[in-house]
Parts: structure tokens; C-alpha cells; sequence
């Protein structure tokens, strides 16, 4: 569905991604795991289109995606969410769903149906996708006023509202308590099952051993393993990168 | 109404027709400093269309708008991919390009063996509309507040709708919004279409309204004003620039007493509110409660609560 190929990215003499080549494959949770710096969210900016390559393509369900923009790209399917929290703050949780659900659909819709609120189905959609990050009883609430657990399923929410057939994860435990981790955990799956592949990218590495079919382990801007969580666990390789330090494992 | 009343309250419509030009543009984060230039545009090709062509006055404010939205498009698309001050200083850049180019420009016509028409810096004298038709000053006015109203309505819709939600979300953070797959660049230029429109709408209301315009009029001053209306009123409705204008004008320019000290007093407001409240009297948050205690779904659509559609 998604593949990478030998893709690199330079900032000046800074090799923060080199020469990765990284295929995810339709319906999978691929888990992206590495020490800080090791070029993770770097490989996400890069399939979103936030900034050019230095070299290699990215291709997505076959068609080379390399120079498109990158609302072409949400509507071809990518969407994610943010390490750090991106919401519209001044929009109600409501707004933050609604317009961005319909990057797809929208385009469908008629210029008048826009104005005037949008499909039935659009709205319904919203509601669901509430109900689903429990964050109904917030619907109108402005984004910047939830509370940092709400804003984090709020994120997820915002991502998932595009409608992707690939979603990009860029650690969306932080911060979270065990609780909502085992909520988070509950919710990718479902959202696998729905039939979203996901990309996930996360340091929590009981959430990851639980839920990703395959990991990728990034050093240094470089692939060093991947495969299943068993494998990778046991390859001496990733537990000296990454592993092996105590605070961490 | 004395007729002083009567021009202040004129005075105010027009105005508020930038501010809001300015407003809309600031909804998708571009400070621009250059909506008089649009105003100027309406406010030629309008007194142009009744004065030298003979058009009715509807004809020439429709006219006027699609000069100024025109003109908007055409200098949004290069420079609104520019970002921030360049942006800002394009906008700036573009208007002392019409204003000066205005001060060059003749177009006259000999009407009843007087020539009329724009005659460089000289200005555009004889836009007589509402005087050859009899329009007097109330009626003018009531013309004035009805457009504006409407416009008003075209704002409240726009707030409720996606287009208007995508502006705002362009507004917060432009890469978030191309992220949830809003087409930034088509939106922005939307916008700014739509501004230059309002603006000339403005201009034309404006020319019938002194009967006379020159370039001079279309200073830079025009739109750090119109711009101010928007921060000091707030970004949270389309009633915050309206607040605006109303507190410059309606307070600092007509209390005569006041008068001589408005531009300390009105830059004093400026850079106060600034720092206190950085978007405005009536921002996102203040709008958003007010709203509330009116409307428990606001502003999600109606049916967008309880019940599943």
C-alpha cells in the first residue's frame, strides 16, 4: 500500500533520514520505533508532504506521490496526527471534525450543499466519529478548552475524520495514563479492523509489543531491523540501539 | 437626523464595507494593507459606469464589486503565495501602485458641454447619481444599511458553513488545514476575491455618496485603518470590524472635541489592545460564550446535536 524508496532527507549536513526503504502493506499495524533524533516523525513529515525529499520516491497504493501537495495527498487517502498536539484551538471540537471529513467527500459535494452545512452523511459521520472518542458531550466545546486527554483523542479524531486509507500515528501515547493507553490501544485496533492500515510510531513499547503485526527499527536516519515484534525484540542490533537502555525498555 | 448625523452615519456604512474586506482576509491569517486599492477600483469603475455610461446605480455597484473582486484575484494569486510580512508588504506595494497609477489616469467625456470623468490627480468630480435622480441623503443611507445588512447575512451564513470553517482552520495553522486536505492556495484566493469584492462595493457606495473622488482619498492610512477596525473590534464575528469603525468614527472623529486627538487616541487603543487582547474586543472565545447562552448547539448546525441524522 505504502513504500518507501530509499528515501533521504538532509537538513544541511544532518542526515535526519537515509536511504530508508520501508513497505507497509494493506490492513497492517506497522510499528516505527527508534531512539530520539533517529528520524521517525521525519519519515512521516515526509510522507505527508511537508517538505521534498533529498532523494528517493514515495509511492503510494502505486501511484508516485513524491511532488504532490499535500491536501492531494489527504485526499488520496494519508492522513495523520501530531506528536505534539495540532488542533484548531479556536474552532469547537464539532468544526475540527466536520470540514475535515469531507476533504474526500467534499469534492463531491456541490458548492451550495457546502455553504449550507454539508451532507446528511457528512453530519452523521462527525457524530459517530464522536461517539467513538467518547467526545460527544463536547461537541461544541473550542478545541483549546478540552483537557489534555480530550485534545489527545481529539487528535486521533481529527485524523481519522479525513478518512484515510493509511494513517499516520506520530506517538499518540505521550503523555497518556495506562488507562488511556489501553483505550488507545482498543482504538487502533478497531480502526485496523475497519480496514485503515496504520502507521504507528510510539516509544510506549508495551503498546507497541501489543498491537503492531511488524516493526521497523530506525538508528541514525537508517533502517537496522525490522519484523515481527518477537524477532525484533530478540535482535541484538536493536536492543543495543534502543532496547537495551533500562529507563527506556 | 441633522445632516451632520447623516454623513457620520454614511460615513460609518462605507467604511465598514473595508473593515470587513480587511476582516475576511485577516479570518485566513493574511494582514493585508492594500484593501483601498480595491475600494479605489469600485469606487472609479462605479462613478465611471453611472457618470460617463449612463448606468443605473445597481448596475455600477455590481459593477464596482466585480472590479474590485476581479483585481483581488488577479493580485492574489501571485502574491498570497507569498507568507506574512511579504505578504503585508506586497498588499502595501500593490495599493501605492493603483494609487498612483489613478493620479495618472484620464478618462474624460464631454456630458452637457462640461467634461466629466477621472482626470488624474486632479480627481473624479460629477459622480451627480443621486442627484439627477433625486435620491436624498436618508434614502442614500437606508441604501447604504440595507447592503450592509446583507452583506452581514453573507457572513453569518459563511460562518456557519465549511468554507467558512476551512478560512478559520487556513487562519490557525495553514499546514494543518492542507493536512485535513483543504486546498489553502484555492481557499485563500476565494477569500481574497471576495474581500476585493466588498471593498468595491464600498468605493462605489462611497463615490455616489461624496459625488467626488480622487486618489488622495485611497492612502495607505485607509487601510491600516481598515485593518485596525478588525484587531480592535475582534476576529471572533463579522460584528468585531463593525465595532471597530464604530468606535473610530462614531466616537473619535465625530465627537468634535474629541476629534483633534483621534489618531493619538485611536493608535493608544491599537497598541493597548495589542497587548491585552490580541484578537480583539470580540474574539473567538468571548463570541463563542456569548453564543452559548443563546443557542446551546451554536454554532454546529441545528440537528448537529442529540439527534443522529
Amino acid at each position: 500500500m505504502l513504500e518507501l524508496r530509499k528515501i533521504s532527507k538532509h537538513f544541511g549536513g544532518v542526515r535526519a533520514v537515509d536511504g530508508v526503504d520501508l513497505a507497509v502493506a494493506r490492513g497492517e499495524i506497522l510499528a516505527l520505533i527508534g531512539p530520539n533524533g533517529s528520524g521517525k516523525s521525519t519519515i512521516v513529515n515526509l510522507i505527508c508532504g511537508l517538505f521534498p525529499l533529498t532523494a528517493g520516491r514515495v509511492v503510494f497504493d502505486g501511484a508516485d506521490i513524491t511532488d504532490a501537495p499535500m491536501h492531494a495527498r489527504v485526499s488520496g487517502g494519508v492522513a495523520r496526527t501530531f506528536q505534539n498536539i495540532r488542533l484548531f484551538g479556536q474552532l469547537t471540537v464539532w468544526q475540527n471534525l466536520w470540514v475535515a471529513q469531507n476533504s474526500g467527500e467534499q469534492r463531491r459535494q456541490s458548492f451550495g450543499r457546502r455553504w449550507f452545512g454539508g451532507s446528511r452523511g457528512a453530519r452523521g459521520e462527525v457524530e459517530r466519529t464522536l461517539e467513538f472518542f467518547d467526545l460527544a458531550h463536547k461537541s461544541n466545546e473550542l478545541a483549546a478548552n478540552l483537557a489534555f486527554g480530550e485534545q489527545r483523542r481529539l487528535e486521533f479524531a481529527r485524523a481519522l475524520s479525513a478518512k484515510p486509507a493509511l494513517l499516520l500515528l506520530d506517538e499518540p501515547a505521550a503523555g497518556m495514563n495506562a488507562e488511556e493507553i489501553d483505550q488507545l490501544d482498543n482504538r487502533i485496533r478497531k480502526v485496523r479492523d475497519d480496514g485503515v492500515t496504520v502507521l504507528l510510531i510510539e516509544h510506549h513499547m508495551e503498546l507497541v509489543m501489543s498491537i503492531a503485526d511488524r516493526i521497523a527499527v530506525l538508528n541514525f536516519g537508517r533502517k537496522i531491523a525490522e519484523g515481527t515484534p518477537a524477532s525484533v525484540q530478540a535482535n541484538p542490533l536493536v536492543r543495543e540501539a534502543y532496547l537495551g537502555t533500562p529507563e527506556q525498555a | 437626523m441633522d445632516d451632520y448625523m447623516i454623513g457620520v452615519l454614511s460615513n460609518i456604512g462605507v467604511v465598514s464595507f473595508v473593515a470587513l474586506s480587511a476582516y475576511l482576509l485577516l479570518l485566513t491569517g493574511e494582514i493585508s494593507f492594500g484593501q483601498q486599492a480595491f475600494f479605489a477600483i469600485g469606487a472609479y469603475a462605479a462613478g465611471i459606469a453611472t457618470a460617463l455610461w449612463g448606468w443605473p446605480l445597481a448596475l455600477a455597484l455590481a459593477w464596482g464589486a466585480v472590479s474590485g473582486g476581479g483585481a483581488a484575484v488577479l493580485v492574489g494569486i501571485p502574491t498570497l503565495r507569498l507568507h506574512g510580512l511579504y505578504f503585508s508588504i506586497a498588499t502595501l506595494a500593490f495599493a501605492e501602485m493603483v494609487r498612483i497609477l489613478f493620479e495618472l489616469f484620464r478618462y474624460q467625456v464631454e456630458i452637457d458641454g462640461e467634461l466629466v470623468g477621472p482626470n488624474g490627480a486632479e480627481g473624479f468630480r460629477g459622480i451627480r447619481y443621486i442627484f439627477d435622480h433625486n435620491i436624498d441623503a436618508v434614502q442614500f443611507l437606508a441604501l447604504i444599511y440595507s447592503l450592509l445588512v446583507a452583506v452581514l447575512l453573507g457572513f453569518v451564513l459563511l460562518e456557519r458553513s465549511q468554507t467558512g470553517v476551512a478560512f478559520r482552520m487556513i487562519g490557525e495553522d495553514a499546514t494543518l488545514a492542507g493536512l485535513q486536505g483543504i486546498s489553502v492556495a484555492r481557499h485563500k484566493v476565494l477569500a481574497a476575491g471576495l474581500a476585493g469584492a466588498l471593498a468595491g462595493v464600498g468605493g462605489g457606495l462611497y463615490a455616489h455618496l461624496t459625488t467626488y473622488v480622487e486618489p488622495r482619498i485611497f492612502d495607505v492610512m485607509l487601510g491600516v485603518h481598515s485593518l485596525a477596525y478588525g484587531l480592535i473590534g475582534g476576529l471572533g464575528t463579522a460584528f468585531g470590524p463593525l465595532l471597530g469603525v464604530l468606535i473610530d468614527i462614531g466616537l473619535l472623529e465625530s465627537i468634535r472635541p474629541l476629534a483633534g486627538y483621534r489618531m493619538i487616541i485611536f493608535g493608544g487603543i491599537v497598541a493597548v489592545l495589542l497587548i491585552v487582547r490580541p484578537r480583539g474586543l470580540l474574539d473567538e472565545k468571548l463570541v463563542h460564550r456569548i453564543g452559548r447562552l443563546f443557542v446551546r448547539s451554536w454554532p454546529a448546525k441545528k440537528d448537529g446535536r442529540g439527534k443522529p441524522a
